[in-house]
């Protein structure tokens, strides 16, 4: 009886209330288009397909990709993918901290405020636009980079064609780029710091180094933690940052899931084996941020997700 | 806070680590800004070997005039414009509708909603099976493909909806007292009370758009719908073949030119909408 009653003023209410469904439902429509279609497109992992027909053919795909044909490059991007994603993903941590700590110790609010507005510069630049500066300040030909080395007497180098130049030109434009925006998590658990603690290290006779360490890295260690295992669940997403830059002198070292995935998947075709590299990417992507959260919570007991 | 600590009653060992950490500030913000301002130099000088200046030696406007002028890259210029102001729109619109329905606590099914829309964010269907949707509704090699999957996005949203909360209830309890449907409440009350929301959101949507570059790569292969990303990134990987010192010198002032272009938007608007890009970071990480 109670139930029925509730039911019918629910009932009263959705209809009193039709035009805020109205006013969803573009958002719905867009969101079940473009979001929820392509996610029961997963299947399509499981099929093979010809130019007139699809087959299901099960975990064939993977176990291609796995120990079959495909095997070689695919193990190679996965090893590029990790390596990539995961440096930087350090790096990252390393610099974008040190420099909000550094930035943090600044007297002048204004000098301050400058730093901080050119560091963030660079972020709202498109990878196309960074790679291409890089990639005239590399140039062989009208390079600065060159024509320093060329004033010295040294040969121009062709950085970018080159493996062994090419992954640190990677990392450097990668952190020129991001490590401003980083910091600014970092500043703002900065500046919820209590002031009685750096006080109170002063009185125990600490000096300015010491206080980092002691009193400001201790306050902060939680926002680290929580922007790392953020970061790493999109360790595996690696892509226009390495696709921008990326040439074929240097494909066999910096081919990545994702520019493997683009070139059998769409350029080749072969749908299934495309979905199958993502999928897989997708279940890495997950497992690493469930994973690291469960060796966080057995460390500090508590979780961050 | 920092009075406590300031040079007066400080030591030595503090003032060599101010000196030292400002010295830091300095070289950073060279680092930061040389590649651009050789790039800027450049794009006004048609010498052929540039060297170490930061100033043209042989200053030229030609470049520029030649990105306006010549249909190669006007029509790529163009497309990002109208790509970047429809989108921002489009985005804007879904961002506003989306966060007003989502704020209405005692709507039926908003937590539903809500949870169906941010699952979004941690599973997709990846590249082939989006671009096989995109195809089958044969949006592939239009700019509906570029234009319409990034207008709902979540992050964007949320970052609405912690906006909209901020408008006191009691507005919307007068208005429906007077009789004002959800649509008009929208319209009259909750938009012109977030023109800062809207001018913080709407940069985070015309930054995307026009940065845009990866679903260009996907789902467009004809070249009259290309961006000027898609167009730059051509244009720095050109060759010159004929080794005319005038000839190269021209194309390598075209090619720092089109940078200086991609860039252009939002060196104009950057000095004024840094606070909201960094209002919007905050507020998002809150939320996270």
């Amino acid at each position: 009886m109670v139930k029925a009653r509730d039911w019918d003023r629910t009932r009263r209410q959705i209809r009193n209330d039709w035009m805020y469904y109205a006013m969803f439902a573009p958002v719905l429509v867009f969101v079940i288009i473009f979001n929820y279609v392509p996610m029961v497109g997963v299947s399509l992992a499981f099929y093979k397909f010809t130019p007139f027909a699809r087959k299901f053919i099960g975990l064939d795909n993977f176990a291609d990709l796995f120990v079959g044909i495909r095997a070689p490059q695919f193990w190679r991007a996965f090893g590029n993918t990790l390596f990539y994603s995961i440096t930087n993903l350090v790096l990252s941590t390393i610099l974008s901290v040190t420099v909000a700590l550094l930035l943090n110790e600044l007297v002048s609010r204004k000098a301050k405020g400058l730093v901080q507005t050119i560091l963030y510069l660079p972020h709202f630049m498109s990878w196309v636009v960074v790679s291409s500066i890089f990639t005239l300040i590399l140039s062989p030909q009208v390079g600065i980079v060159n024509n320093v080395l060329q004033e010295l007497g040294i040969e121009p180098i062709y950085f970018l064609a080159q493996q062994k130049w090419w992954t640190p030109i990677y990392f450097f434009i990668v952190r020129w780029k991001e490590t401003g925006w980083g910091t600014i998590i970092y500043l703002a658990a900065l500046s919820g710091v209590n002031p009685e603690l750096y006080e109170a290290a002063e009185m125990d006779g600490a000096g300015r180094l010491r206080q980092v360490f002691s009193v400001t890295l201790p306050a902060i260690v939680t926002t680290i933690l929580i922007v790392f295992i953020l970061n790493l669940g999109k360790v595996m997403n690696i892509f226009e940052s390495v696709f921008v830059l990326q040439n074929p002198n240097v494909y066999n070292a910096t081919d990545v899931l994702t520019t493997f995935a683009y070139r059998v998947g769409v350029q080749q075709g072969n749908y299934g084996m495309g979905t199958a590299i993502d999928l897989f990417k997708s279940f890495i992507g997950l497992f690493l941020v469930l994973g690291t959260d469960a060796i966080n919570r057995k460390i500090r007991g508590s979780s961050v997700l | 806070m920092r009075e406590v600590f300031s040079l007066r009653n400080g030591h030595a060992g503090r003032s060599i680590f101010r000196i030292c950490n400002v010295f830091f500030m300095f070289l950073l913000l060279v680092l930061m800004l040389v590649p651009l301002a050789k790039v800027i130099s450049d794009s006004f000088d048609r010498s052929t070997i540039y060297g170490l200046n930061f100033w043209p030696k042989n200053p030229s406007i030609e470049a520029y005039k030649s990105i306006f002028t010549n249909p190669n890259l006007r029509q790529p210029l163009l497309v990002s414009i109208v790509t970047t102001v429809c989108g921002t729109a489009l985005g804007l619109t879904m961002a506003t509708l989306g966060a007003y329905v989502l704020r209405q606590k005692k709507l039926v099914g908003r937590g539903f909603f809500a949870k169906f829309i941010f699952v979004t964010m941690v599973f997709n269907g990846g590249l082939v099976p989006t671009f096989l949707v995109l195809k089958g509704l044969h949006m592939t090699n239009t700019l509906w493909a570029v234009l319409l999957p990034p207008s709902v996005n979540v992050f964007n949203m949320i970052l609405m909806r912690s906006f909209f909360e901020q408008i006191p209830e009691s507005l919307f309890e007068s208005a429906e007292i007077d009789g004002a449907t959800p649509p008009q409440v929208f319209w009259s009350i909750v938009l012109p009370l977030s023109t800062a929301a809207l001018a913080s959101i709407g940069l985070f949507f015309a930054v995307e758009y026009w940065n845009e570059f990866f679903r260009y790569v996907m789902y467009i292969s004809k070249t009259d719908y290309y961006n000027f990303q898609i167009k730059l990134r051509d244009l720095i990987l050109s060759e010159q073949n004929i080794n005319d010192p005038a000839i190269i010198g021209f194309a390598n002032m075209v090619k720092n030119a089109g940078v200086v272009v991609a860039m252009l938007p939002f060196f104009v608007i950057y000095p004024f909408a840094q606070r909201y890009f960094i209002a919007g970071v905050t507020m998002g990480s809150v939320k996270e």
